[in-house]
Order: structure tokens, then sequence, then C-alpha cells
């Protein structure tokens, strides 16, 4: 085990998709976070991408960073026993309903023998309710949870988000559900079981959607803003082609320092017109600016703009391809990369993205736990 | 009422717009003691309480109105964070530096305090004094890059997805720095750069990129990894005219057996029995084909009665919902009574609603939700009961002081 300020906290980690993220980045804190697998192996191990092609799972690799895998093979009683036992002896126990080995622990037992047990269970909707039973991968989640509305242009079909957004948002809730139920166990000297629905979580993340349907007409908007590709619901942010690339420019948040800008580059066409100086024309005003800005930004090198803006203290932003994050400057100052074995290649890995200034942590390579050390290493006798 | 995950617990809450504001909203539903200050000077734009954002990630929070340009501010403020369990610094970062509150004074006053400082790049590094809103984020980190379709990179996530996730990052590392505390007695400084919280969503895609070589590109609804077929979102029966009437259902066929499934719920149509769509593989080279049959299936029908036809069938498939959707229609929303009104309305915007805490605690439900509070509403109250002042202290120091 290395650092980290969670040195010390023992979970056990029989989560899939939905939960996962979690897991990791309790490891990532220090924790000691076992993840029982099948002798086959964890079936996330197939999620890809793959190291060349069909080697080792790169996407497990991410997530199930600073982990001890803990064979089970759950047709042998000794490995059950062990189970039990290792979720006993824990202060964190996370699941998610029809994950690998869960029918097979006795929770009930665990937390009688353990009353300071946290449970924290990631369901798709809870525990009850009408669509209790829906089946909902990271697609069907975010349609639901009102992620795949608001995303996605005019032209083109609502969207997913790229990779795991919508089970990263319960994943993190199930970790914060894991140490507030901690510190109330500390304080109070009772466990307890906490449900985590992922649809309620992605329903707490929509930014302007809840807002628009209670505020919308006191802001003289509607209830439901359609999606609008890469531009914010505030109409002041949003992503335009440029030279080499694509930019989020956005007048905000000082208006007139735009402008001035605008005037500097001789681009300001009519907005030195008296009518844009109305306060009240003030979405006039930013129309008009965002579509000369539009032309503006077409011939500038989409980087060298991004740069010119920060120094001019504007929030742009440059659409960086991925790979150009192989060499940014601020992630490499910062020493925020890692490495992790991968099918026995170091490959280079994201760090963790919390700096602690007494107890730094990093992901670390996971490792295989074999049933004698968790004995041991617990006081325990092997079970007959 | 039983006590909550995290009462007793006291933060003082240096936050604005959203990010850093939904750490405390989310610490203050489960019971932290929220102290956030704000000014009469700074009470504009996001900061303006009566602004429905303002009002979205505010509830649960003590106001206390402090105006840190007041030479008498610095005092107050050094002995609040004598008595605060967690700063928060969501600050352009140096601004409490340079009021003389940053983690250095903070620590060598109180020990055990753990401070939190929250900015767009981080505290060190070349790009530290950038200005960042979630979607300068999004586009730095490669979000805004990589969620859209084939050849283009002017999409992106449609909401400030980093924001949140930044705020749910702030409330891990606050309780993970307690959890700390609670065995070693001692305090310490977080420094969360929200640019590495959305690089790192790409962990799996940079692992390609430096395992492999090879450098992600958007995909739309297509997974970009794994061979799920088929796997989009379908148009249905239109509600109204234009984008806002569109109406669509996604389908997330993950196994063989859910496409099996899925064709029964469509009647076994002629076309769904080619045997090469027996397996993933041969139905992901016919994927536009059968897009466009399903397609054809989903245009007339309603939308959320095919929802619950498939989904009584075995296939997942979800109504991709908006606001209205959310607080009029869905029957798990309203079984929890996750959108709610707050518990106490305000005296001059009148009702307002939350969405509650997504996390249900058997022993301490999170159950309370107050309104937001106006600049210094809580000026006597927080004053007695972190330094003890009397109500004719706080008074004359509103009168003629810095708490304003």
């Amino acid at each position: 085990m290395g650092g980290g300020p969670l040195l010390g906290t023992r979970i056990v980690d029989l989560t899939d998709e939905r939960g996962i993220f979690g897991a990791k980045l309790l490891g990532d804190l220090g924790a000691d976070v076992v993840r029982p697998e099948p002798p086959g192996g964890d079936p996330l191990r197939r999620r890809g991408p793959h190291l060349h092609g069909d080697g080792a799972s790169l996407w497990y690799a991410f997530f199930a960073t600073s982990r001890r895998f803990l064979t089970t093979d759950l047709g042998r009683d000794a490995d059950r026993a062990r189970l039990q036992q290792l979720v006993e002896r824990a202060d964190v126990l996370l699941t998610c309903p029809g994950a690998f080995a869960i029918d097979h622990v006795d929770v009930v037992a665990a937390r009688r023998a353990n009353p300071r047990l946290v449970h924290v269970d990631v369901s798709s909707f809870g525990d009850d309710g009408p669509w209790r039973d829906f089946q909902a991968p990271d697609l069907v989640a975010g349609a639901l949870g009102g992620c795949v509305g608001t995303t996605g242009a005019p032209d083109t079909t609502p969207l997913k988000t790229f990779g795991e957004l919508n089970f990263m948002v319960s994943g993190i809730y199930a970790a914060i559900a894991a140490l507030a139920g901690r510190r109330y166990a500390r304080a109070s000297g009772e466990g307890q079981r906490v449900s985590v629905p992922v649809h309620e979580c992605l329903v707490t993340c929509l930014e302007h959607v809840l807002m628009f349907y209670w505020y919308g007409e006191s802001m003289r908007r509607g209830k439901v803003l359609p999606r609008q590709g890469g531009t914010h619901w505030s109409m002041a942010y949003t992503v335009m082609p440029a030279q080499n690339g694509a930019i989020m420019v956005t007048p905000a948040p000082q208006i007139d320092a735009q402008l001035t800008w605008l005037v500097e580059e001789d681009a300001h066409g009519d907005l030195l017109d008296e009518k844009y100086a109305d306060p009240a024309n003030a979405p006039l005003l930013i129309a008009r600016m965002m579509q000369l800005m539009r032309e503006w930004v077409a011939k500038q090198d989409a980087e060298e703009l991004f740069y010119r803006a920060q120094a001019r203290h504007s929030p742009y932003g440059w659409v960086q391809p991925i790979e150009r994050l192989a060499d940014n400057p601020q992630l490499a100052t910062r020493e925020w990369w890692s490495t992790l074995d991968v099918g026995g290649r170091e490959l280079r890995a994201p760090g963790a993205p919390f700096e602690f200034s007494e107890t730094p942590c990093a992901p670390r390579d996971s490792t295989h736990l074999s049933a004698e050390v968790m004995l041991s290493e617990l006081g325990w006798e092997n079970p007959r | 009422m039983s006590a909550r995950p995290l009462e007793g617990l006291r933060v003082l809450d240096f936050t604005h717009v959203l990010a850093g504001t939904f750490v405390t909203r989310i610490l203050g539903d489960m019971g932290a003691d929220i102290v956030k200050v704000n000014s009469a000077d700074r009470a504009v734009g996001a900061n303006d309480v009566s602004s429905p954002f303002y009002v979205m990630w505010n509830r649960n929070k003590r106001a206390l109105a402090l105006d840190m340009k007041h030479p008498q501010a610095r005092a107050l403020c050094e002995r609040l964070i004598d008595q605060a369990d967690v700063v928060i610094d969501n600050f352009a970062v140096g601004v409490l530096d340079r009021w003389g509150v940053g983690y250095e004074p903070a620590r060598k006053r109180n020990p055990r305090v753990i401070y939190v400082q929250m900015s767009g790049m981080g505290e060190r590094g070349p790009w530290s004094g950038f200005v960042t809103y979630a979607p300068t984020i999004h586009a730095l980190c490669g979000l805004t890059h990589l969620t859209g379709v084939p050849g283009r990179e002017d999409i992106g996530v449609g909401y400030s997805y980093n924001d949140h996730q930044a705020g749910l990052h702030g409330a891990l590392v606050v309780l993970a720095a307690l959890e700390c505390r609670d065995s070693t007695g001692r305090g310490q400084r977080v420094d969360l750069s929200q640019f590495e919280v959305g690089v790192n969503f790409l962990g799996p895609s940079l692992l390609d990129l430096f395992g492999n070589g090879r450098a992600a590109r958007p995909s739309g609804n297509v997974l970009p990894y794994d061979t799920a077929v088929p796997h989009d979102v379908y148009p249905c029966k239109p509600k109204d005219a234009g984008i806002a009437g569109e109406r669509w259902l996604a389908i997330a066929c993950m196994t063989d057996a859910h496409w099996r499934a899925l064709r029964r719920a469509m009647g076994d149509p002629d076309w769904a029995r080619d045997p090469a769509f027996d397996s993933a593989n041969g139905r992901a080279e016919a994927r536009v084909r059968i897009d466009a049959r399903i397609a054809d299936w989903t245009r007339d029908r309603d939308v959320v009665a095919t929802m619950n036809l498939l989904q009584a069938a075995g296939v997942p498939a979800g109504v991709v919902q908006d606001g209205i959707d959310l607080n009029e229609h869905d029957p798990q929303l309203r079984h929890a009574r996750f959108l709610t009104p707050v518990d106490d309305p305000d005296p001059q915007l009148g009702p307002m609603w939350v969405d509650r805490l997504p996390l249900h605690f058997e022993k301490t439900p999170c159950e309370v939700y107050r309104r937001v509070r106006r600049v210094g509403e809580d000026n006597v109250s927080v004053l007695h009961d972190w330094l003890g002042m009397s109500e004719a202290e706080v008074r004359a120091q509103e009168a003629d002081g810095p708490l304003r």
C-alpha cells in the first residue's frame, strides 16, 4: 500500500460500471480496496480499448487502479467463507446489484458481525419505484437522466457524452456516501446502508435544465432549452471553427474588454453603434458580437488565439484533440502523469486530480492478493 | 429528526459560480454548517442571491456578509478560520493570500484546518493564472473534441458537466482529509485542479494513446471501443413541431440477448431474421441498415409506451428526457419525491425548488432543504455560534464595520 489520506481504510469493491469509479478514487486516495474476481477474470476486463488490439484491457487498467484482486471461486465453500470474512472485517462495502459475488455475500450477517460497516449500493434506480427493474447502461441512463437531451447540435441527434461520464457521476457520489457514512460511524459507532440511484445522481448535474424548468419564465426564457451544440445556455460561450482547429470563445466576463480587443483588431463592425450602449440591449449586443467574432475567429490560429485571449484574462478554451494533452505544459509542470504497469508494459497514465500537501497520493499498480496473505494479514484462520 | 452524517462540521465557504458552490451544497445537504461568505458589493451576477443560478447551488447554507476590503475584515476572518474544520477557497489563485487568510497563515493559526483550494488549473504551473469556466475546461481537457459526431469539433457536452464533477471531487477530498485528520490530528491543504479533474475522465482513451498510439475521435452514440448494436437514439412520434417537439428513444443492446428481445418486441420482422445479425460483429457490419429499420419502427410510436414495451421485454431503452419530462412525467423521480419545493419559501421570491441529495442514508436521512439566504441574513446566528459574539456586537459591526 502507498500513502494517501485514506491509508488504513478497508474497502471491499463489488461494483460494476455504475460504481467502479468511486472504488478507484477511494483506492487512489490510499484506501486498501480489495476487489474479488472470478477465476476466469473480472468480466469488466473485456471492456475496450485493449493494449495491442487483444491484450490487457486499458479500460480496466484505468478503472481498477489501486486495488488488490482476490480470485474467488464461488463454487468453493472456502472461498465464499473467505469473502464473507473479508466483508465482515471491512470499513466499507461497495456494491452494485448483479455485480460479481454480491449474491453470495450475506450483508445482513456481515452488518450484525460488524455494526460499523458502511454499505453503499449503487443501482440504476434505487431500491423501489416503477423503474426499479429497468436496465440502464450508460446511454440509457444518460437519456433518462436528462444528459443526452441537452447534448448535441440542432442538426445532429441528441448525443451521449464521450466515454463513461454518466457512471463517473454515480461512482463519485458513491465514494462520497462511503466517507460520509464512515464519518458518522466513527462518531456514533453505527454503520448503515446508503442507496445511491444513478438516475438521481445524474439529475443533480444538469446545470441549467432544472433551472430553466423552474425559473425560466422569470429569466425570460422557456421551460426547456433544446440542444444547441457548443453554445452554453447563457448564449455567451460558444465553440467556433478557427484555423487548425476550433476554439471556445466568450465575451464574458468583461464584455467591454472583448469589445476593446475587437476594436484593436479592427473586427468590431458596427458594435460602437449607440443602440448597443443601452444596457437593455445587452442580449442584442452579445448576439451581434458573437456574429462578428465568428468571422474574426475563423481567420485565427486556434492555439495562438487561445494564448492571446488568456493573456488578456479572457476565458477562451482551445478545443484540444486528445493527443495534445500528451505534451501539455501545465500537466507536465505539475508532474501530473503517473505510470501504470499494464500487461507487463509501463504506460504513462492519468495521475490523481487532487494534491494533498501532507499525504500525497496517486493511482497505484494493482496487485493480486492470495488467500493466504489475506488471511494472515487479518489474523484469520483458513476457513474449513 | 435523526442526525445527518456531517452535523457539527464547520465549513467556511469562499466560493462562487458553480463548482465550489456545489461542494458546499453537498456538504450542507449532509448536515455540515456552511457559512457562505458574500458581501453587498460582490452580490452581483452569479453572486446575486436572487438570481436563479445562485438559488440552484446555495441552499442549506448560512449567509455571512463580510467585506474583505474593510480594514477589520481580516481579523474577523482569522477568528472564523480558528473555528473552521474546512475552508473552501474557490476564488482565483492568490485572492485569499492577498487578503492575508490563505493557507499558510490559516495553518499557523489552526493546524487542524482542511483547506481546499479549487481553481481552474491548480495553484502551480504556467497555466495557473488562466481564467476558466466549465466550457473552457471542457475544451482544454478534450471533452468538447470527443463529444460529438465524426468530422466536427464544435459540439461538446451540453451542460457544465465538469463544474458539477469538480464540486463532487471537492466534497470527496474534504471527506478524505477529515478521515485522515481523525487519525493524525492534523489538517492539510488540497490543491484541486478542475482541468485535471476533466483530463482524468478520458483515462481509458489516454491509455489507448500512450499504449497503442491511437488518438480517440468523436463517435456519436456509437461506443468507441466496444461492439454494441443497436446503440443509438431513435426518433419517435413528435409532440410538437420543431426541435423542442422532437421525441427520441435511446436503445442500447449490450448483449445478443438484448438484440433477440428487441427483435421479438418488434414482432420478429423479416429483415431482423438475417442470421448474420445473431452476433454483435455481424450487426456492427450492418449498423446503418439496422439503425434505419429500427427508426422506421419507432418513428410513429409513442416514446414512453415504446420504452415501457421494450423494458418489459428485457431491452435497455429510455426516453431522452428534458426538463418537462423530469418534472412532470418521470414516475421514478415522483416516487422518490426527488424534485420538491424547499421547506421554507423565500419571502420575496416565493416558492423555490430543489433536486435532493441523491444519497439515501438509512440511519441519517438528509431531508432538510432550507432556502437561499440573503447577504448577511445570518450574521447574528453565525457569529454567535462560531465566535460567541452578542447581537449588539454584530449589529455594531454591521452599521460601521466589515459585516456588510
